[in-house]
């Protein structure tokens, strides 16, 4: 485990998400109704669309560009689409956002 | 000429034979038909209540005698049919013989009777018709008789709880480990057996028959291991087997059963054979669905029509109050074959499905059996249930449907004074009253109280108003519902959401009974314009139920990048805005592009540089174009008076006027417009949502063109003599097509559904055109900003930029 | 002739007056009834509360039970003399009851006189067995008596049959063509068919409230049982109509190979108010709505936190 602190839970839009850059490509980081975070991969497993700017909805998201929707849980593709994408431990303490690192550095290996 | 058609047997199979064919060809036959039993047909399969006491014998009558009279059929009942001469074509029944064109065979099945000592016995019957079951009630009557049950499948069950609700002391017997073991695995089957001993019933698995004794009659069972039960009555109900001594006799073609065809057709072809006694494809029958398909297929035979017998699958039904008990298919377990169980024993529930090469091939569900149809069709249909095989058993509530609140609380939940009907004024309880005064229907409703006669947004309303108060008698029409979110459609959204003035999302969410938290991406944007449209200044519009464009300020483009479009008024520019998109174009590295709209667009700039060229283009005095959203898009025009010799009157002006007076407003839909400045409408104004055709006398306003996947030309709306009204009207349209339109309906499509006439109508009060103007100006009160302007900060910059960069770490 | 027809065939009926009783603050008030042209008695009874244990619907609500009250001199009912300027002369108190959650008590009131023949009776268990624990006969004296020295084991007779099930359940044939003593002094009483329903108390045991017709003075014109329990109906709710008959329409059941049978959902129609709101409902019909009869009662009977059967009857 190796947890980076990425930013404020405030930076992030309730039901909306922002992007990070890393080296294994871009996570978005989703903050739901709830104020739970889920990090998943920012590109989506249809045509590459940017998740980060897809509407959140209870704990999933629907890609900009074709609708696909995805479970921010599990990273599936939900309905009638088959897929997945990436997912990323992410925690919150004490109003900071913290990703898992050592899943990126794997995933980059891969 | 009528043919002569001889039926033997009038069972369920053969009655519904005759039901086809003498609705068809009601002069064509004369019909004799012979019955064993001296009565008519009945629902066999309803003797079991009759039994226990929960229905009477006259309620089961199918055919009674009106029936046959009405028919002219010839009716021979409780005499046995002796012999039949296929030479001379005639039937010899106990009491005369009758000639037949076509003869039918319907002898039905008999009971198996187990043939050890003292079956004969009075006393011993078997279970099969009225007799049999007067019998066992006749029986009954004793205080304190004691019946023994030898058979536990469906019918010996059913024959036991009803002896049992009699006043019987009841035992069943079953040569099996378990109860109905071949549905039942012996978890179920002990499951049943244990809700039958709380009835009082006592159930002996393992028990084989060894003999009955008695002096006059039936007084003791003895099983094979030695245990003796007292009896007073024996019931058989182990099995039956078709009757077909008179069809051997008379030199048919028999097997297990009568041999058939695929057209009911035996081994003569002038006779034909239905139900129970029949043989097809190696199969016989004891259920009743394959009968009505043989009698609609032996009508047809009959008719000289196209008609064929498919075998399919069975359900079956267990019918004893308070016990579920549904099957249906194939369960014999087998190679190839698999088992899919659920089990839930603190509330006595056991599910089981069979599967075979990615088919549901049989289904057995006791103790919760509301999912029963549903597996019922997909084995029928031989659906492919490998995408669903983990969640199968769980049924269709589990395949990505979850729960559905009451569709009908919302509108059971107003006030007497809620106005339903907007458009006239009609609230709740006028509807009521009208419904209780005898209105029926939508139509009825309709004429009696007004509601729903104008625009008819609320007729989805109306209809559910009718479903609370008439109850099923009321067929609600298939509305479509916005999303799996919701049983509710656009319109009735619409209209609670003003009838019960709910102003934020999590009202809506709550009032309305949403399925789920927060909605999804088809429903949370339409609520949220239609909140914002209704309530301009207590509900804010909120970016994040809006599509990635509205929200970002600038369209999307495949490659992650935006586009960017600042405002052209009219499609007029000057040098300085030229030069401050150049600069831009070279600072952004964009592409740039004219568009249709009368202005230029901007592609490839990158998110993080949006609040910059913001800035910059804010700078040249700029604004955003809203080329991506549900708003104002442009306001195309032809030069007009001010340079053209045709220009009637001042196009170029008015557009502009109308572009500044309606940026910025969020409608259903985008809106486009366009002023010419004469009939041969350079500005292409008659394809637009609003298109202005300016002539000598004045302005011709024309709406609902379209220009798109469709095509379609504006109709006119009014002619006006002032530029004035010409504006007034168009602010007018506009709002009132934001109240009511349904989100991403284009003005054309709106107007088809409420009718242009309607909009004439209301538009046509100078009042109202007030109040709607008023409404729009209140709304753009706080609407009307250049959102560019409001991003154009560093703060937004930051937001627009990824939250961090970790590509930036030096590598370790 | 002027003179108004008098419909022969419309027979009065058994019960005279229902009503249902809500809690409300902590008292019972009326939330609706039928009470015919007996307004007096309507107003008066729409000023009365009864606390717990107060009147007849109180005591249902304290005893968790169906209360039978035969006469109403010198009783704790609270409205004798107006119920007997209104030719009321006795009452049963059904409590329905969700769990421990008293939803509401439905009180239905006879009148007596020249054949009244009919019987509402309250069956409870003792030791393994359905007794009668009380019952209303109105002329029915002799069945009164016999009813009084008999039990039924479980799954045995209609309150067996009711109690084993846990189901209503509409008896077509109680007093033809057998000698089963119990059902030979029905028959003789002239009852034909009859209603048993289970009625939860906050314990969680059960009675078994029964309703014996006979055919001069049916308890209805109509009755209906309804399926509610997801085990039937799905988890999207409803309630299916599993058998009844009607006077006029005759059986109301359906054997599935016929037709689909009938299916309410929530909010709609008088059932689906019952449904929806999980109290009974007692009120005059509006003319032209439903089966077309003067007025409805319509029963919930709870089990495990949901309504699992709603019994119906029309007059």
């Amino acid at each position: 485990m190796s947890w980076t602190d990425i930013g404020s839970l405030d930076e992030i839009p309730v039901r909306g998400a922002r992007r990070v850059k890393t080296r294994a490509g871009c996570i978005a980081l989703f903050r739901t109704d709830e104020d739970e975070v889920f990090a998943t991969s920012a590109t989506c497993a249809h045509r590459g669309g940017p998740l980060d700017e897809g509407i959140v909805h209870g704990r999933k998201v629907t890609c900009p560009l074709h609708n696909w929707v995805y479970s921010l849980e599990s990273g599936e593709a939900q309905g009638a689409d088959e897929g997945s994408i990436a997912t990323y431990p992410v925690r919150i303490d004490a109003g900071r956002v913290l990703l898992d690192l050592s899943s990126l550095e794997a995933h980059a290996a891969a | 000429m009528k043919r002569k058609l001889v039926v033997i047997g009038s069972g369920m199979a053969s009655g519904r034979a005759l039901e086809h064919l003498l609705e068809a060809d009601p002069d064509g036959w004369d019909v004799t038909l012979f019955n064993a039993e001296p009565r008519g047909n009945y629902n066999r399969i309803m003797l079991s209540p009759v039994l226990s006491g929960e229905k009477s014998y006259a309620e089961i009558v199918t055919h009674d005698d009106d029936w046959y009279a009405t028919r002219g059929i010839t009716c021979r009942f409780g005499e046995k049919v002796v012999s039949i001469d296929r030479q001379a074509k005639t039937v010899t029944g106990e009491n005369g013989t009758v000639e037949y064109d076509k003869l039918m065979f319907a002898t039905g099945s008999s009971p198996f009777i187990i043939p050890c000592p003292g079956h004969d016995l009075p006393g011993v019957i078997a279970y099969r018709d009225l007799d049999d079951t007067n019998a066992m009630i006749e029986a009954s009557g004793k205080p304190g008789g004691r019946a023994v049950v030898i058979g536990g499948g469906l019918l010996g069950l059913e024959a036991a709880a009803g002896l049992r609700l009699r006043g019987m002391e009841v035992t069943v017997l079953h040569l099996a480990g378990h109860l109905m073991e071949r549905q039942l695995d012996p978890a179920a089957g002990y499951l049943l057996q244990k809700d039958l001993e709380s009835r009082g019933i006592t159930v002996l698995t393992q028990a084989s028959t060894k003999e009955i004794t008695g002096k006059d009659g039936a007084e003791m069972v003895r099983l094979e291991d030695g245990t003796e039960l007292p009896a007073d009555l024996v019931v058989m109900a182990v099995g039956i087997r078709p009757q077909v001594q008179l069809a051997k006799d008379t030199g048919l073609a028999v097997g297990k059963g009568i041999h058939v065809d695929d057209q009911m057709i035996t081994s003569d072809e002038d006779i034909l054979a239905v139900g129970e006694c029949i043989e097809h494809q190696g199969a016989i029958f004891g259920l009743v669905a394959p009968l009505y398909d043989q009698a609609k297929v032996a009508a047809a035979t009959l008719l000289d029509e196209e008609a064929a017998f498919k075998q399919r699958q069975l359900s079956t039904k267990l019918k004893v109050t308070g016990v579920d008990l549904f099957s249906a298919g194939d369960f014999a377990e087998g190679e190839g074959r698999e088992d899919i169980v659920y089990r839930d024993p603190a509330r006595g529930i056991y599910k089981r499905l069979v599967i075979e090469e990615e088919r549901l091939i049989g289904a057995v569900m006791y103790g919760d059996t509301a999912d029963g149809n549903w597996f019922f069709g997909l084995i029928k249909d031989g659906t492919d249930i490998s995408e669903m095989r983990e969640t199968l058993i769980f049924g269709p509530a589990y395949q990505g449907g979850g729960t559905q609140a009451d569709p009908l609380a919302a509108v059971a939940a107003l006030p007497d004074d809620a106005e339903i009907c907007g458009c006239n004024g009609v609230c709740k309880g006028q509807i009521v009253k009208a419904i209780e005064g005898g209105a029926t229907s939508l139509g009825d409703v309709k004429a009696q109280t007004k509601a729903s006669a104008s625009c008819g947004t609320c007729t989805g309303l109306v209809e559910q108003v009718l479903a609370a108060t008439l109850g099923d008698d009321f067929k609600m029409p298939e509305a479509q519902p916005i999303c799996g979110c919701t049983d509710l459609s656009h319109e009735d959204v619409r209209r609670l959401i003003k009838a019960r003035e709910l102003k934020s999302q999590p009202a809506v969410w709550q009032e309305l009974g949403w399925t789920t938290p927060n909605g999804c991406h088809t429903c949370r944007p339409a609520v949220n314009f239609y909140l914002l449209a209704d309530w301009p200044l207590e509900y804010k519009d909120d970016p994040q139920s809006r599509f990635v464009n509205e929200r970002n300020h600038a369209n999307i483009q495949k490659d992650g990048t935006y586009s960017v479009m600042p405002r052209m008024w009219g499609g007029m520019t000057d040098a300085n805005e030229l030069r401050a998109i150049a600069d831009a174009a070279d600072k952004y590295g964009a592409t740039v592009k004219v568009t249709g709209g009368q202005r230029i667009d901007l592609l490839g700039v990158k998110k993080e540089d949006l609040p910059l060229i913001w800035g910059d283009l804010n700078a040249a005095g700029m604004v955003s174009g809203h080329a991506y959203t549900k708003g104002l898009r442009t306001v195309k025009t032809c030069v007009g008076k001010d340079w053209c010799r045709f220009g009637t009157q001042d196009s170029t002006g008015l557009g502009i006027k109308l572009e500044k007076r309606l940026w910025g407003s969020w409608t259903p839909h985008k809106v486009k417009l366009g002023v010419s400045g004469c009939p041969r409408n350079c500005a292409e104004a008659t394809c637009k949502d609003v298109g202005i055709v300016c002539v000598d006398s004045g302005y011709q306003i024309g709406v609902g063109g379209a220009a798109g996947m469709d095509v379609k030309e504006v109709e006119r709306l009014v002619d006006v003599r002032t530029e004035e009204e010409a504006i007034e009207w168009v602010v007018a349209f506009v709002q009132l097509y934001r109240e009511h339109a349904k989100y991403l309906d284009r003005p054309y499509k709106w107007l088809a559904k409420v009718g242009l006439d309607w909009v004439q109508e209301v538009l046509a009060d100078a009042t109202e055109r007030a109040a709607l103007m008023e409404r729009f100006d209140l709304s753009q009160s706080v609407y009307q900003k250049d959102p560019w302007a409001e991003r154009a900060t560093p703060e937004t910059r930051r937001q627009y930029e990824p939250m961090a960069d970790l590509t930036l770490e030096a590598a370790e | 002739m002027m003179d108004t027809a008098v419909d022969t065939t419309a027979t009065r009926t058994f019960i005279e007056v229902s009503e249902v009783w809500a809690p409300q603050d902590g008292v019972l008030r009326l939330a609706g009834g039928n009470y015919g042209h007996r307004t007096e008695f309507e107003a008066i009874s729409g000023r009365e509360s009864f606390g717990k244990g107060e009147g007849l619907p109180g005591k249902a609500w304290a005893e968790g039970k169906p209360i039978v009250l035969k006469d109403f001199d010198g009783s704790y009912f609270k409205r004798t003399e107006a119920a007997k300027e209104a030719g009321l002369k006795s009452a049963v108190a059904v409590p329905v009851f969700d769990g421990a959650d008293l939803k509401a008590v439905l009180v239905v009131l006879c009148s007596d006189g020249e054949g009244r023949t009919g019987a509402i009776e309250v069956w409870a268990e003792h030791d393994g067995l359905m007794m009668l624990d009380d019952g209303y006969y109105g002329a029915a004296k002799h069945f009164e008596w016999v009813s009084q020295h008999t039990h039924f084991p479980r799954g045995q007779g209609l309150p067996g049959g009711v109690w084993a099930s846990q189901t209503p359940v509409l008896m077509r044939d109680l007093g033809s063509g057998y000698r089963f003593i119990r059902a030979d002094s029905a028959g003789r009483a002239g009852l034909t068919t009859g209603l048993g329903l289970p009625v939860p108390g906050p314990d969680g045991k059960a009675c078994v409230l029964t309703l014996l017709s006979a055919r001069g003075t049916p308890i209805a014109r109509r009755f209906e049982v309804w399926d509610a329990r997801a085990a039937k109906v799905g988890s999207k709710g409803g309630a299916e109509l599993i058998d009844g008959i009607c006077e006029r329409e005759g059986p109301l059941w359906t054997d599935d190979t016929q037709q689909e049978p009938r299916r309410t959902s929530a909010w709609q129609g008088v059932i689906g108010r019952v449904l929806g709101t999980g109290a009974p409902v007692a009120e005059k019909c509006a003319p032209g709505i439903g089966p077309g009869y003067a007025s409805v009662v319509a029963l919930p009977i709870h089990r495990d936190g949901a309504i699992a059967h709603i019994v119906a009857w029309y007059c």
